[in-house]
C-alpha cells in the first residue's frame, strides 16, 4: 500500500505550500511507512503513522532525502529553501552561460581586422570553447570521421603547451582558462572550414590554399587577443606561430 | 524506486518550506543552521541543493572545503617538486625573444658562413637574454621547429596517404626520444671528459634542437622539388649546421673570460664537439627519409 502511495504521491504537483508543522509531521510518517524499522527515529514518530490517511501525504514529504534515513530530513537545515520556487535565478544564469557575450565574443573572433580591447578575456568562458568543438566534431563525423577524442586531447594538450609558452614567454602571467577559452573562441573558422571539407576534398590547390587562410585568419585573431591581454610588444608574430601551428593540427585532422 | 523519479520535482517544492525551528525529538549540531538563511550562498544551494540535501550540511561544508584545501595543497606541492627540477628563471631567459631575434638567428642557421663574431655577450658574468645577443641559444625555435617538424610529417604521409592521428603521435614520440638519447649523450661526454663549461642542460638540449629546422627545411623541398630537391636540401642544412654547432659550441663553452683551460682538456671538447656535429646529419636523414620518398 505504501508504494502506491508514493507513486501517487509523484503525481501530486499541487498543493505543496504547507503548513510547516503539519509536513514534518507527515515526512515522519511518509518515512515511517517505508522505513518501518527505523529503531534510529524517536519513537514518538511512529505512533501516529496509522491514523494518518495516505491522501494526506504530500509531494513535499519526499523532497531531498532519497539516500538518507529519514530522521535527518526534520532536522535538516532548511535555510536554503528560503527562496521560494518563483524566484530561482534561471538555470543558465545559475550556471554561468550568458548567449549575449558569448555572441559578441564570437563576433570578436570572426574579424581579424579590428584591434580587440585587452578585457574581453577577463572573464574566462569555456561554454562557447566546447560549443565549438563539439561542432567541429560533428562536421568531421558528418566527412566521415568519427575523431571526437582526437579533437579533445589535441585541443587540451596544445592549450596547456600554448599555456606554458606564453607564461614563459611574457612577465604577466596567463592563467589556462583564459588560454583554453581564446584558443576556443578563435577555432571557430576552423569549424567553418570542416564544414566546408564535407561538400568538397581540400586535397587541390584550392583546398590547400583555403586551409591556410582559414590558419592564418584563426592564428591571427587568436595572436591578437594574446597580445592585448598580455601586453607583449614585438612578438605579435612569435605568438601567432604557435596559434597557427595549434590550429593546424586541426586542419590536418580536417583535411586527412 | 518511485520516489527517486520524483526526487527532482518534489525538491524544488520542498525548498517552498521556510526554515523550521529546531525539532525538539532530535538534538544536533544541524539546529544551529536552522534559522540561518544566508548559511548558503544562494545560487550556489539553488545549483547544488541536491548534493547538499544529500550530505547532511555541516558535514557537506566541511568535507567541501577541506577537499578545497587538500586540492590547493596538492597543486602547491607539484608546483614545488616542479621547481626543484626546472628552474623556472632560468628557463624564462631561452625564452626571452623577438621577432628580430628569431628571423636573424634562422637566417644564421641556414648560412652561417658569412657570420663573423660568434662570442656570447655577457653583461657581469651574466649572460645577456637571446633578444640582446644574437649568439645565445634559444628555446623558442628548437621547440617551434619540433612542432612544425611534426606536422610537416602529418602532411606528408597525408600526401602519401598514410596518414592517422595516431602517426602524428608516433611521430613526435620518436623524435622527442632521439632528442632526449642526443642530449643524454652530449651530457654523458661532458661529464666523461670533465669538461668545466658553462653549458648547462638546457643549452644542449637548445643546441639540438636547432637541427630540427635543417630536417623542416629538407621535407619541405623534398615535398616540393621530388627526391632529388631533398638531397640536394639535406646536404645543404646538414653542412651549415655542422659548421654552425662546431663555431658556436667551441665559443659557448669557453665562459665570460674566455679561457678554455688545459690543452688536453680543449681537444677532447673539440672532439666531442665534432661527434656532435657529425650525428647531426644522420639524424637527419633517419627522421626525414620516410616522409620524402
Amino acid at each position: 500500500m505504501s508504494n502506491l502511495g508514493e507513486y501517487e504521491m509523484d503525481f501530486y504537483q499541487s498543493n505543496y505550500i504547507i503548513d510547516q508543522q503539519e509536513q514534518s509531521y507527515h515526512d515522519s510518517n511518509a518515512y515511517g511507512n517505508l522505513y518501518g524499522s527505523r529503531q534510529t527515529q524517536a519513537t514518538e514518530q511512529h505512533q501516529p503513522s496509522s491514523s494518518v490517511p495516505p491522501e494526506m501525504f504530500l509531494p513535499a514529504s519526499y523532497a531531498g532525502q532519497p539516500f538518507q534515513p529519514a530522521s535527518n530530513l526534520d532536522y535538516y537545515p532548511h535555510s536554503s529553501s528560503d527562496d521560494g520556487f518563483d524566484e530561482e535565478p534561471p538555470l543558465l544564469e545559475e550556471l554561468g552561460i550568458n548567449f549575449d557575450h558569448i555572441w559578441q565574443k564570437t563576433l570578436t573572433v570572426l574579424n581579424p581586422m579590428k584591434p580587440a580591447d585587452g578585457s574581453i578575456m577577463n572573464e574566462t568562458d569555456l561554454t562557447g570553447p566546447i560549443l565549438f568543438c563539439v561542432a567541429l566534431g560533428a562536421t568531421l563525423l558528418m566527412a566521415g570521421k568519427a575523431q571526437f577524442g582526437y579533437v579533445y586531447g589535441m585541443s587540451a594538450i596544445g592549450c596547456l603547451l600554448l599555456h606554458t609558452l606564453l607564461n614563459l614567454m611574457s612577465s604577466a602571467g596567463v592563467s589556462y582558462g583564459c588560454v583554453a577559452s581564446v584558443l576556443g573562441y578563435c577555432l571557430l573558422p576552423m569549424v567553418i572550414l570542416s564544414s566546408c571539407a564535407i561538400f568538397f576534398s581540400l586535397q587541390g590547390t584550392l583546398g590547400t590554399a583555403s586551409v591556410l587562410l582559414i590558419i592564418t585568419w584563426c592564428s591571427l585573431s587568436a595572436s591578437k587577443i594574446f597580445i592585448s591581454a598580455l601586453s607583449m610588444e614585438g612578438q605579435q608574430l612569435l605568438v601567432a606561430y604557435p596559434c597557427a601551428l595549434f590550429y593546424g593540427l586541426f586542419a590536418l585532422l580536417t583535411i586527412f | 524506486m518511485a520516489y527517486h523519479s520524483g526526487y527532482g520535482a518534489h525538491g524544488s517544492k520542498h525548498r517552498t518550506r521556510a526554515a523550521p525551528d529546531s525539532p525538539p525529538l532530535f538534538d544536533d549540531t544541524s539546529g544551529g543552521y536552522s534559522s540561518q538563511p544566508g548559511g548558503y550562498p544562494a545560487p550556489g544551494a539553488d545549483v547544488a541543493f541536491s548534493v547538499n540535501h544529500l550530505l547532511g550540511d555541516p558535514v557537506a561544508n566541511m568535507a567541501m572545503a577541506y577537499g578545497s584545501s587538500i586540492a590547493s595543497q596538492g597543486k602547491d606541492i607539484v608546483h614545488k617538486e616542479l621547481h626543484r627540477f626546472v628552474s623556472v628563471n632560468k628557463l624564462k631567459y631561452f625564452f626571452a625573444v623577438d621577432t628580430a631575434y628569431v628571423a636573424k638567428k634562422l637566417g644564421l642557421l641556414v648560412f652561417p658562413y658569412t657570420h663573423q663574431d660568434w662570442k656570447m655577450q655577457y653583461s657581469h658574468d651574466v649572460p645577456l637574454p637571446p633578444r640582446n645577443d644574437l649568439n645565445a641559444p634559444d628555446l623558442y625555435i628548437p621547440t617551434m621547429a619540433f612542432i612544425t617538424y611534426v606536422l610537416l610529417a602529418g602532411t606528408a604521409l597525408g600526401i602519401q596517404k598514410r596518414f592517422s592521428p595516431e602517426v602524428l603521435g608516433l611521430c613526435a614520440s620518436t623524435a622527442l626520444v632521439w632528442m632526449v638519447m642526443e642530449v643524454l649523450a652530449l651530457l654523458l661526454g661532458l661529464y666523461l671528459a670533465t669538461v668545466r663549461s658553462e653549458l648547462s642542460t638546457f643549452h644542449l638540449l637548445a643546441y639540438s634542437g636547432y637541427k630540427y629546422v635543417g630536417m623542416i627545411l629538407s621535407v619541405i623541398t623534398g615535398l616540393l622539388f621530388g627526391s632529388d630537391g631533398y638531397y640536394v636540401a639535406l646536404a645543404w642544412t646538414s653542412s651549415a649546421l655542422m659548421y654552425f654547432i662546431v663555431r658556436s659550441l667551441r665559443t659557448a663553452a669557453l665562459g665570460p673570460d674566455s679561457m678554455g683551460g688545459p690543452a688536453p682538456r680543449q681537444r677532447l671538447q673539440l672532439y666531442l664537439t665534432l661527434g656532435a656535429a657529425a650525428f647531426q646529419p644522420l639524424i637527419i636523414y633517419w627522421l626525414t627519409f620516410h616522409l620524402v620518398r
